[in-house]
Order: structure tokens, then sequence, then C-alpha cells
């Protein structure tokens, strides 16, 4: 899973149809090189998740999810004993034939994404996502696995990794992360693109879309950022939308059209309503101006 | 080898200039961006800046400061100091801020020493002994205790334990008893999340303008401190003191005393940002902050920069599950936080409280037993 350089590791991520810029492919490029954790920070659709199941596409790996939320514990991201096989096991032995060790063995053993990437045979990329909303004691613990890469489970003794999976974790920012996770890891913030590379994603991604639709809605969502509103659109929106328009078959979009489809862009109510009358027309005519350059 | 000990000279120098800006560089740190250097391209400006930054900054809002940096040591551009608050420069500008102004007794302060603020007054509340309190006030501070102490805000282990009430069999348990009885799960052991206290974290404004009110507020420290583990008190006014162990005798009126004398800046001026940001590093940096419910004691008069002020209450918040200002001004019912560091301060609080008498302080202690993390996603 290594590669020579980062414009070989670009390639392969473009292939994969992933557009990432120069400071994402350095970041993921020393995050396999150096064999560590990359954390990625970025304003919410700017492509954190697609960066590493992209990563996983081009470099042929397996890619394991494992999505955070408030009350994770051992028993959804590492292992759980399959209890109901367990019980058929021991009634289908009949009496006292059954050892306890027999009973807690690997084929009872359910592997959540944790141990799972640290078992694997194969290359694996493991995205932890959203770790800013697991609890502090997961985050302990997820620093614990991602120091040794090795997992204990009582009955069973530790269990190391072969094969070092490679580590994307993303983060919100809804709180701070610890201070040793951070040491432990490589940082990169995602930015929102430039105007010219989201033109770029937009063109890989609707594959067809007229030059001048897909530049339109990229300026369109860039002036969009500009507002003040609950939630600014990513990436993943300008793609969606951008799809949208192709379907209905437009080659450059009109206050009519932005007024149908703007559900697809904006996902709050009261965002959708600021962008109304004369708002709506000046950033059309923002758009047109920026596109047209 | 000569090129090779020149970038490791480079790098070093490098990650001890980002280190007096403010970021936190250790030696792993460095060995770290010593090896992405030798993973990437060098004659590719883009590629060393990513390699650098990737390892020597985790958060965003030390990209900034990195880009001077690193502007300023590979680039020879021209750049502005680092942007790192001078405390003693701004100390020098005290009152000249217009809202300073509307602080009350500010007529003696412009006038000298701060220390004399406002002294006759104060020194009368500073006499009052704390038996002077009416036996009803006694009796409902005491209960208080009672109370703050149970209602300590609470949230949920990630382990369960055994608990015959429980809300989840135990299932480990479970299949082990069933080999005794071939398979039949006679038992059902049951386990539940422990609720554990969550950490909380208090910061008292002990300053002149804060004197009326401190004295009662300690006693609150007091209460809450003896409630447990988990709570952690601090006292600021010009700087920061830790009280938490002075406060863990069981006497409060010696435990006033002690504090007394741990708070040597008891009764000057407040520099309220300057003490944060003292929090934020040394306390902060060792994950007091983090998940903890924060109680800020203080009327949000900054006499330094109420901008510091708003970037250490953003630091602050981000690491807490929750923040409470409590500012005894707000129970007078005309009070509006026109202080520029309540101004500054207040984006980033989740409850804004009076606590002005014993009534506000039991609000305080509704509202810690039942708060919500505001940023929850």
């Amino acid at each position: 899973m290594q590669f020579a350089s980062i414009d070989e590791l670009e390639q392969a991520l473009r292939r994969a149809d992933y557009l990432p810029d120069r400071g994402l492919s350095t970041a993921l490029f020393l995050a396999l090189t150096l064999e560590k954790p990359l954390l990625l920070e970025g304003e919410a659709g700017v492509g954190k998740t697609e960066a590493a199941k992209s990563l996983a596409l081009a470099t042929s790996s397996r890619l394991i999810r494992l999505q955070c939320y408030e009350g994770l514990d051992v028993a959804h991201a590492v292992y759980e004993w399959n209890y109901p096989r367990q019980l058929l096991h021991i009634r289908a032995a009949q009496e006292g034939t059954v050892s306890e060790d027999e009973l807690f063995g690997p084929e009872f053993l359910i592997r959540r994404p944790l141990l799972e990437a640290i078992e694997s045979d194969e290359p694996v990329v493991l995205l932890i996502d959203e770790v800013d909303r697991a609890d502090e004691e997961f985050e302990a613990f997820l620093l614990e696995v991602l120091s040794d890469f090795q997992i204990t489970v009582p009955e069973l003794g530790t269990i190391r990794a072969r094969i070092r999976p490679a580590v994307i974790l993303t983060s919100n920012r809804t709180r701070e992360l610890h201070d040793a996770l951070k040491r432990r890891a490589l940082f990169h913030w995602i930015g929102h693109p430039s105007i010219d590379r989201e033109i770029e994603i937009v063109r890989l991604r609707v594959p067809g879309i007229p030059e001048r639709l897909a530049a339109e809605a990229a300026a369109f969502v860039r002036e969009l950022r500009g507002l003040e509103l609950a939630k600014s659109p990513g990436v993943a929106e300008t793609i969606d939308w951008a799809m949208a328009l192709n379907a209905l078959g437009r080659r450059e979009i009109d206050a009519e059209v932005v007024q149908q489809t703007l559900g697809s862009v904006l996902k709050y109510r009261e965002d959708i309503e600021l962008v109304r009358d004369e708002t709506l027309s000046r950033l059309i005519e923002a758009a047109a101006a920026a596109s047209a350059r | 080898m000569a090129t090779g000990d020149a970038i490791t000279r480079h790098v070093v120098t490098f990650g001890r200039v980002l280190r007096e800006a403010g970021l936190e560089i250790g030696p792993g740190r460095v060995a770290d961006a010593l090896r992405a250097l030798g993973a990437v391209e060098l004659t590719r400006q883009e590629d060393v800046y990513y390699a650098l930054r990737q390892t020597f900054v985790s958060r965003q809002d030390e990209l900034d400061l990195f880009d001077r940096a690193f502007g300023a040591w590979f680039l020879r551009a021209p750049v502005l100091a680092p942007v790192r608050a001078q405390p003693a420069a701004q100390l020098s500008r005290g009152s000249e801020a217009p809202v300073d102004r509307l602080r009350p007794g500010d007529a003696e302060e412009e006038a000298g020493d701060p220390l004399e603020l406002g002294a006759s007054e104060v020194e009368l509340l500073r006499d009052k002994d704390f038996s002077e309190l009416t036996g009803d006030e006694l009796r409902r501070v005491r209960e208080l205790i009672g109370q703050i102490a149970r209602s300590r805000p609470r949230r949920s282990s990630r382990r369960r334990s055994a608990d015959r009430l429980g809300d989840q069999l135990d299932l480990r348990r479970l299949i082990r008893r069933s080999l005794r009885t071939g398979g039949d799960p006679v038992d059902r052991p049951l386990r539940a999340r422990k609720a554990v206290p969550r950490k909380l974290v208090l910061l008292c404004d002990v300053s002149g303008s804060m004197d009326n009110y401190a004295r009662a507020l300690i006693l609150f420290l007091h209460a809450v401190v003896g409630s447990g583990r988990g709570v952690e008190a601090f006292a600021f006014g010009t700087r920061l003191s830790r009280l938490t162990p002075d406060l863990t005798t069981r006497d409060p009126e010696a435990a006033l005393l002690k504090c007394t004398e741990a708070v040597v800046d008891w009764g000057s001026g407040t520099r309220i940002g300057a003490s944060l940001r003292e929090f934020n590093e040394i306390y902060g940096r060792r994950a007091l902050s983090r998940g903890a419910v924060i109680v800020i004691v203080s009327d949000g008069w900054e006499r330094d920069d109420p901008d510091l002020v708003g970037r250490e209450m953003a630091k602050l918040a981000r690491a807490a599950y929750a923040v409470v200002w409590v500012n005894p001004l707000k129970g007078n019912p005309e009070y509006q936080p026109l202080a520029g560091g309540m101004r500054a301060a207040l984006p980033f609080v989740d409850r804004f409280l009076a606590g002005h008498n014993l009534r506000s302080l039991e609000e305080l202690a509704t509202v810690l037993a039942g708060i919500e993390r505001r940023h929850a996603a």
C-alpha cells in the first residue's frame, strides 16, 4: 500500500474519481508512508469521509468504518460474544460436555470494526468517523489501540495486527480531542476547494454535464457560502445539485430552476427562505459573472 | 550528510520558533516532521509546507500562526510578530477603554493603585463574619450544600456493571451460569450503565468589583468541592490560583481563611482573559476542562483586552461540555451585559445566570443538575 511519491498517489486517487488538492494528497501520502493515523478536520461536506473511501479504492484496500456516537462502547466498536449461538451450543451438546474455553472461542466471537481491522489479512483503510462524538473514555481506549495496534479479549488473549491498517480519523470539532491522540496523528484541515477545483470535481462526478452549467453551479454555491447560513453547502451538495440540474436538461441556471432545486443545496428552511428575490438574482448574476471568466 | 544535518537543524529551530509562538511542539513532533520531510520532494515548496504543517499543527486555529512562521522562516517574508498577547503592555492601557468607565468606583481606580479600589466600602464587607449571616440564611446555606452535592451534573459511563435493577442482561455471566444448568438460563443477571458525576470546574472571580459576593461564593465553592471527586475550584483576579486543596477541609470558615491566603490578589483588579488563558494553558492541557461543566462566577469587568476574553472563552467552550456564567450583577433587572469582557464571553456561554443571593444559587444548582450539552451534534 505504499506509493513512491505524492504524484503517484494523486493519480491513483484520480482513478478512484477523487480530486484531492495537494495538501490532502500530501497528508494521505504521509499517513501511508509514516504509518501514522491521519486526523481530518474541516467544514461539513468538504469530503473528509470521501477521502478515506477514495483512499481505500486507490489502494485496493478494504474500507472498514467505525461511526462514532456518544455512548459507543466496546461491544459495538471492538467485539461481542455471540450469546444466542453460545446458548444453542450448550443445548445441542447436552449436559456436561461443553467447556468454558470452547464456549468463549473464536467461532463465537462477533467482530466489530476495530477488531476486524486489526485481524484482517488484507490491507485495510480504517475510517473512524466523527471521533469527536464518542466519549472521552472511548477516545482513551482508541488511543491504546492506535498505539499498539493490538486488542485484548480476556478469554482469547491479545490479538496483534499483521498488517497495520491505514487509519483516517475525522472530526467536526464539536469538542477538542485529547492532546495525546492529536500528538499521535498527522493533522490536515480541509478547506472548501478553489472554484476551479470545484468545477473540475463537478465535471468528474457528473459525467456529461455542460461545461457552463458546471461552472455556474460551482460559482453559485461559492456565492452561497458567503451568506450567513445555518448550514453552509459543501462539495457534496454542489455535486447533488449539479446532478439535479443536469437531469433536468439545463445548460445554465436561472431564478426559476434554482428555486425548484435549491433543496438539494440548502438543507434548512430558513436558509432557503434567505435566498429569494433580490438575493437570488444577485447571486445568479454573480455566479454568471464568475463562471464567465 | 552535511545537507541532512542542515535540514535537521533547520527543523529543530523552526519547531522552537513555533513553540515560542504558542504551539505545543514536543520532540515527537520534530521527529515526525523530519521523517515527513524525508518522504517528500524537498524541491517542491508546497510539499515541504504541508509536510511540516501536518506534523507540527494539530488545530485549525493554529494554522494562521503556522503560516506566518513558515513565511518568515522559510520564505523570508516580512511578517508581523505572532499574535501572542502581551499582558504587560496591555496592563498599562487600564481604564482607557470606554466600557471601563462604566465601572462602579472607577474614579478611585484611575487615581492610583488598583489595590486601593473602593477601600472603605469593601473593608466593611470584608470584615463581615460568616456568623453574621442570620440563622435563617445559615440554614439555607447548609441545605444548599446538600442540594448541590446531590445535583451534580452526571454523565453515563461507557462501562456497565452488574446491577440487579439493570436494563440489560449480563449475557457473559448468563452464558457462564447456563453451563451449570445445561443451557437453561435460570438466572438473569442484569447490568446497567453507571451514572458517574460529570467533572465540574468552578472559576470564581474574587477581584475588587466582586468583593460583595466573593464571601458568599466561597461558601458555595466549598459546598460544591465537598460534594465529591471530580470538582475543581479556582479563584482568579489578576491571575489564577487553584483552590481545590484548600476547600477540602470540612470547616467552611477555616477554608475561607485559607482561600484568602491562597489568593494573593484578593481585592485587586481583574484580568479575566489572562486568567482564562492561564487556566486553558495549564489545566486545559491536562484535559481538566474536557467534557466538564464549567462554571465561571464573575461580573465580566475585564481591565485588559476583551478580545482575549473572547478567544480564551472560545477555547474553553470547545473543550467543555457546557459553560455556565454566573454574574451577580444580572440580579439587577436593569442590568445589561455592557462590560467588554462580558460581551466578548457571552457567545460562548450556554447558561447565563445571576448569583447575587441564595435563591439564585439554588437556581444555579438546578441548572447544573439538568444541564444539556449545547453543541451536541
